[in-house]
């Protein structure tokens, strides 16, 4: 069975969710339940980390694709935060999510 | 003569006549089951009584079964038990000898059933082999009577017969319940773990009596594969039931334990001295690495495996021999680490394989160790079942497990086939990430081939079968400079369903070459290509 650990951390209205492991079909719903748990009514931003991702494909893409409908309907802010080069990153580029949301690499691991 | 006379000797042929009604040969050609129930009826007509039961001791519980009836079916129906010492019943096996009561009242019965049908007499006796007790037979009467010493010796002469079948039966019951017990509880068919290849032998020795011999292997969902034999001492029944706890907790161990073959043995130890005191086995526990590259093993009062690489002769694995598992509390069970090159074999086996009455260990586990060579899985059990059994009848249970290391698959493709569930996408990415380490690629090509399995196979899983389900099959091939991928199934696609699904074809297009759609009606093929660079250099 796939497996994935959803790590959250609440900092003053912003909520920090940091992805690793792996995500597909398998445990993909447990994870959307996860992420979408995290999120309260109250939150200004979300920020979800996948840079210990070490595989994703278009199960986890449709977790993020839904997700960034809701926070803009809902105005709150998403933040995807992939290293470049990691496993996330390429996914996240040729899966044409990187227009609707804000994406960077961490601050500790950007490289070109 | 007399009419006193003339009474005593009708008497004594009536008499003559019942002991051969219950001691005919005839009788000899029933099933036990058949043979209670004519051996019910015929005692109920010589002794003139209602009823007739017998209920046989479950020595554990201390309590007696209802197990044939005739008039009182109704407590075999129900599976009446009743406690040793307390009731009727219970009486007579306390006291092991013949209780006659001539009028029931309440309180001499446990039995509901005894006093709903309104019985008013009772003759009970023992059922004994030897000084074992077995049971209880007794017959009941709805009107009062009183059963007098001719009852009674009648009565037992029927007890005896059929305490003598029913210990044949039981003995033949539990010696059948062992084999098929053990075999349930063995594995009928091993995993197929792509890179390794694995074979077993399995021989339940000495006339038919089973023991508690294991051997198990399994993939955890971290990549790691374990691999176990033991052995349960004692034989039959309790043991093979013994066994087959020990073989689940393993597993259940295993799947919490993430990497350590000790640590699962000392779960199984304390498991053992808590739940099931006084049984003792010993074990060997492999665990070997999701790359391969290394076997972590851990012995408890069992031989170590034999390992064989091609660079010389085979070899034991140097590992201590912790204490057996049931024995005692133990402060750290070891656990030692050794190679496993590509194409070396590992054999692990039981007692049985190597003790041989007459024979020193030492020399058996010599000729074991130069049986064991650099083959096929299936080469190494058969020239080890040669060498170490030939024709000689095993008198103990002997498992032996053999996996080898395949060679790097560079040449070979890497062909699977898997159930088209979700949870199976895990084992093809790993099997997929282990084939394409062998062919040297670069670490983002190897990422976008992944996804690009990843995604195929994500969508027979979702697509192309019904709830019917079905397998899907995936070939890895390298065809210099590119990685061929195919991925099919033999199902009816349908249009996928909800929002933002379709995004994996496009996905697959965008990581890698050259992708095919094969559409027929007997299934669907998918061909992807991939130029894949060599590590460490630019493409």
């Amino acid at each position: 069975m796939t497996t994935a650990v959803v790590d959250v951390t609440v900092d003053d209205g912003n909520v920090r969710i940091a992805v690793s492991g792996e995500v597909d079909l398998a445990n993909a719903a447990a994870v959307e339940d996860q992420i979408v748990a995290a999120i309260t009514n109250q939150v200004a931003s979300v920020s979800v980390d996948l840079g210990a991702v070490d595989y994703m494909d278009s199960a986890g893409m449709r977790i993020l694709f839904s997700l960034a409908s809701r926070l803009a309907g809902l105005q709150i802010g998403l933040e995807i935060v992939a290293p470049v080069g990691s496993a996330a990153r390429r996914l996240v580029e040729v899966a044409g999510l990187a227009p609707l949301v804000a994406l960077r690499p961490p601050m500790d691991r950007a490289a070109g | 003569m007399s009419p006193h006379a003339a009474d005593t000797r009708k008497e004594a042929a009536d008499r003559l006549r019942d002991i051969e009604s219950v001691t005919d040969a005839g009788l000899a050609r029933l099933s036990v089951d058949d043979l209670l129930v004519e051996l019910l009826d015929r005692v109920r007509d010589i002794l003139n009584a209602d009823t007739a039961a017998v209920l046989l001791l479950d020595a554990p519980a201390g309590q007696l079964v209802a197990t044939a009836a005739r008039g009182i079916e109704e407590e075999v129906y129900q599976g009446m038990r009743i406690p040793l010492g307390r009731g009727f019943a219970g009486r007579v096996a306390a006291g092991r000898q013949a209780v006659t009561i001539d009028d029931v009242q309440d309180t001499d019965v446990v039995n509901p059933v005894l006093r709903q049908k309104g019985i008013r007499s009772l003759l009970g006796v023992p059922l004994r082999v030897g000084d074992r007790l077995l049971g209880v037979l007794h017959v009941g009467a709805l009107v009062p009577r009183h059963f007098g010493e001719a009852d009674v010796d009648l009565l037992q002469m029927v007890a005896d017969r059929v305490a003598l079948a029913t210990q044949a039966r039981l003995s033949e019951t539990e010696r059948r319940a062992a084999v098929v017990l053990q075999r349930s509880l063995l594995p009928d068919r091993l995993p197929q773990v792509p890179g390794l290849e694995v074979a077993i032998r399995y021989i339940a020795g000495g006339e038919g009596d089973v023991g508690g011999d294991w051997y198990d292997l399994f993939t955890l969902p971290s990549g790691w594969v374990c691999m176990t034999v033991g052995d349960v001492v004692g034989r039959g029944l309790r043991a093979a039931a013994v066994m087959g706890r020990l073989r689940s907790a393993a597993r259940a161990y295993a799947l919490a334990t993430r990497s350590d073959p000790a640590a699962i043995l000392d779960r199984i130890d304390r498991m053992l001295r808590q739940f099931e005191p006084g049984e003792m086995a010993t074990a060997v526990m492999v665990l070997l690495e999701p790359s391969f590259e290394r076997l972590h093993v851990s012995l408890a009062g069992h031989p170590p495996p034999v390992v064989a690489t091609g660079a010389g002769p085979a070899t034991y694995v140097d590992v201590p021999v912790d204490p057996p598992l049931g024995v005692a509390p133990l402060v750290s069970r070891r656990a030692a680490t050794v190679d496993l090159p590509p194409g070396a074999v590992v054999c692990l086996y039981s007692d049985g394989l190597v003790e041989r009455r007459g024979v020193s260990l030492d020399a058996r586990l010599g000729r074991l160790r130069d049986a064991v060579t650099v083959r096929s899985a299936e080469d190494v059990c058969t020239t080890v079942m040669v060498r170490l059994i030939g024709d000689d009848r095993p008198t103990d249970d002997v498992a032996l497990l053999t996996v080898r290391r395949l060679d790097p698959p560079s040449a070979e493709p890497l062909e699977l086939a898997v159930p088209a569930v979700a949870s199976s996408l895990r084992d093809i990415r790993a099997a997929a990430k282990r084939w394409l380490a062998t062919i040297d690629a670069r670490p983002e090509d190897v990422m976008d081939v992944l996804l690009a399995v990843g995604e195929a196979t994500s969508n027979v899983v979702e697509h192309a079968y019904g709830p019917r389900g079905g397998f899907v099959h995936v070939r890895l091939e390298l065809q210099r400079p590119d990685v061929v991928v195919t991925v099919s199934d033999t199902g009816h696609w349908r249009s996928p369903r909800g929002d933002n699904r379709g995004r994996g074809t496009h996905i697959i297009q965008a990581v890698t070459d050259e992708v095919t759609i094969d559409r027929r009606s007997n299934g669907t093929e998918l061909v992807i290509r991939r130029r894949v660079g060599q590590a460490g250099s630019p493409i």
